[in-house]
């Protein structure tokens, strides 16, 4: 495939916002998250699945063609692919672009891992979930104070 | 701002050290004379399962300071059994008291009732999770055997994987200044690795042993504890690790008057009764401390401490 071949398969937006360094399998999941987000709807979405990345190896990539993008996305973003780029897309032009942290608080936005977790037996109750120490990628629910993994709570994002 | 009790990993050591000087004070203080503290106050003590001894040491401690209890001892005894949420038991209970101590198999379940109620909330017990008065009653017995917590050295015996009380216990001394503690325990009851990490950085240290008799020689104290039966999904388990550590009296022989014995109660075998004999067992007068502990918390969630003249 020539570098041409691949500028034709993702082509340019005019407007909106490109997911970008997405780890190479993770594109169909974050597709599922934007699908979750009703004011999305009526966006333009293109998907890109494998593409070769000088950084990454491989990655996808995913454009967008609308106005705003929803906080809670980008939550959910950095729950489950932390390191992902946005970039805000202007007149074909890229006029802004921000990389996905791990954030120190995740605000009801995933389930406990713990089963006998209260938040597990009552389900409307909001779930907090903060970060032991900067750099860590464990979390600590604020009620049931049960440690898990960033990866453990992005298995269980919240509908 | 109202206070509550919800965990030991909420408290500073200056804070843990503020109750322990609280509980002193109130120690100090004439059971008749403790019954002017709270007229008129209701304690609710809502216990979704059993717990003889730390309700009844709840209900004791604000009888002795001169309020009034309302409550349930299980939760066959709630509207739980008619289907009320845990969130609606706490909401509509908050209308008829003024503090509430709670106990509940789930985890996060005191941190909940806290989020929603305007009233202070003790958590007497969060299922595997947290028990802090319990933590704190201990923190205050062995303060008042050694005169300090700083620098003793202390046994840690039985189950050590499932104990909430040893895992309390455990993060409250790493705080304190050099505690030296011994682990013992079967292989398959050790104390959780990431609470042996939680020692570095700290001055405490973890040391294990097989032999209960080499931490009795070594140590100030020895924390025994129940195997708890109801952990095991394998009774066959259990039987293999029941009895795993008696305390004898004759194992006693040559400590140092100063040494104790301690136990949060219930025991089953783990310690002998020809130990409550001597004058090593510290694990009635712990019981006791457990009021005066609950005494003090009730009266500093309420905002109603003792004046510092009083004796």
């Amino acid at each position: 495939m020539t570098p041409q071949s691949q500028i034709l398969l993702i082509p340019k937006i005019e407007c909106g916002y490109v997911i970008d360094h997405i780890p190479a399998g993770l594109g169909i999941q974050v597709m599922a998250l934007i699908g979750c987000h009703p004011e999305l709807e009526a966006a333009v979405v293109t998907l890109g699945l494998n593409y070769k990345s000088t950084r990454m190896g491989r990655k996808d990539m995913i454009k967008l063609q609308t106005k705003s993008l929803p906080p809670r996305l980008l939550q959910m973003l950095a729950l489950v692919s932390p390191g992902v780029t946005i970039k805000r897309i202007a007149n074909y032009e890229v006029v802004e672009k921000v990389v996905i942290q791990v954030p120190e608080l995740f605000d009801n936005l995933a389930r406990c891992i713990n089963p006998n977790c209260i938040t597990n037996v009552e389900p409307h109750i909001g779930t907090r979930f903060k970060r032991l120490e900067s750099g860590s990628r464990h979390f600590k629910c604020a009620h049931c104070e049960r440690v898990c993994t960033l990866d453990e709570l992005a298995g269980h994002l919240k509908a | 701002m109202k206070k509550d009790l919800i965990s030991i990993d909420d408290l500073r050591l200056e804070q843990i050290l503020n109750y322990l000087d609280l509980a002193a004070r109130v120690a100090a203080i004439p059971d008749a004379e403790k019954f002017r503290f709270l007229p008129g106050r209701i304690l609710a003590t809502l216990f979704f399962e059993p717990s003889t001894r730390t309700r009844l040491s709840f209900e004791s401690a604000m009888t002795r300071l001169g309020g009034r209890v309302i409550g349930f001892s299980e939760a066959a005894g709630s509207s739980t059994a008619k289907g009320e949420s845990f969130s609606d038991t706490i909401r509509t209970v908050e209308q008829y008291a003024d503090i509430i101590a709670v106990r509940h198999p789930k985890e996060g379940t005191a941190r909940r009732a806290a989020e929603i109620s305007r009233l202070p909330i003790l958590n007497a017990g969060d299922g595997a999770n947290q028990h802090p008065t319990q933590t704190l009653l201990d923190l205050y017995t062995i303060r008042k055997f050694f005169g300090q917590v700083d620098g003793l050295r202390i046994a840690l015996v039985g189950d050590l994987k499932y104990s909430r009380t040893i895992h309390s216990l455990c993060r409250a001394l790493l705080m304190f200044d050099g505690v030296a503690m011994t682990l013992v325990s079967p292989e398959s009851l050790k104390l959780p690795g990431y609470l042996l990490k939680a020692a570095k950085g700290t001055t405490a240290t973890f040391r294990e042993t097989s032999s209960l008799e080499e931490a009795i020689r070594e140590t100030d104290l020895v924390y025994m504890t129940r195997i708890q039966k109801e952990r095991f999904p394998d009774v066959v388990e259990y039987e293999k690790v029941k009895d795993a550590y008696v305390l004898e009296a004759g194992m006693l022989a040559g400590v140092p008057a100063r040494f104790k014995v301690l136990h949060p109660l219930p025991r089953v075998n783990e310690i002998s009764p020809d130990v409550d004999a001597t004058p090593h067992a510290g694990y009635f007068e712990q019981a006791r401390n457990g009021v005066i502990m609950r005494e003090a918390l009730i009266l500093d969630l309420l905002d109603a401490r003792p004046a510092r003249s009083t004796p």
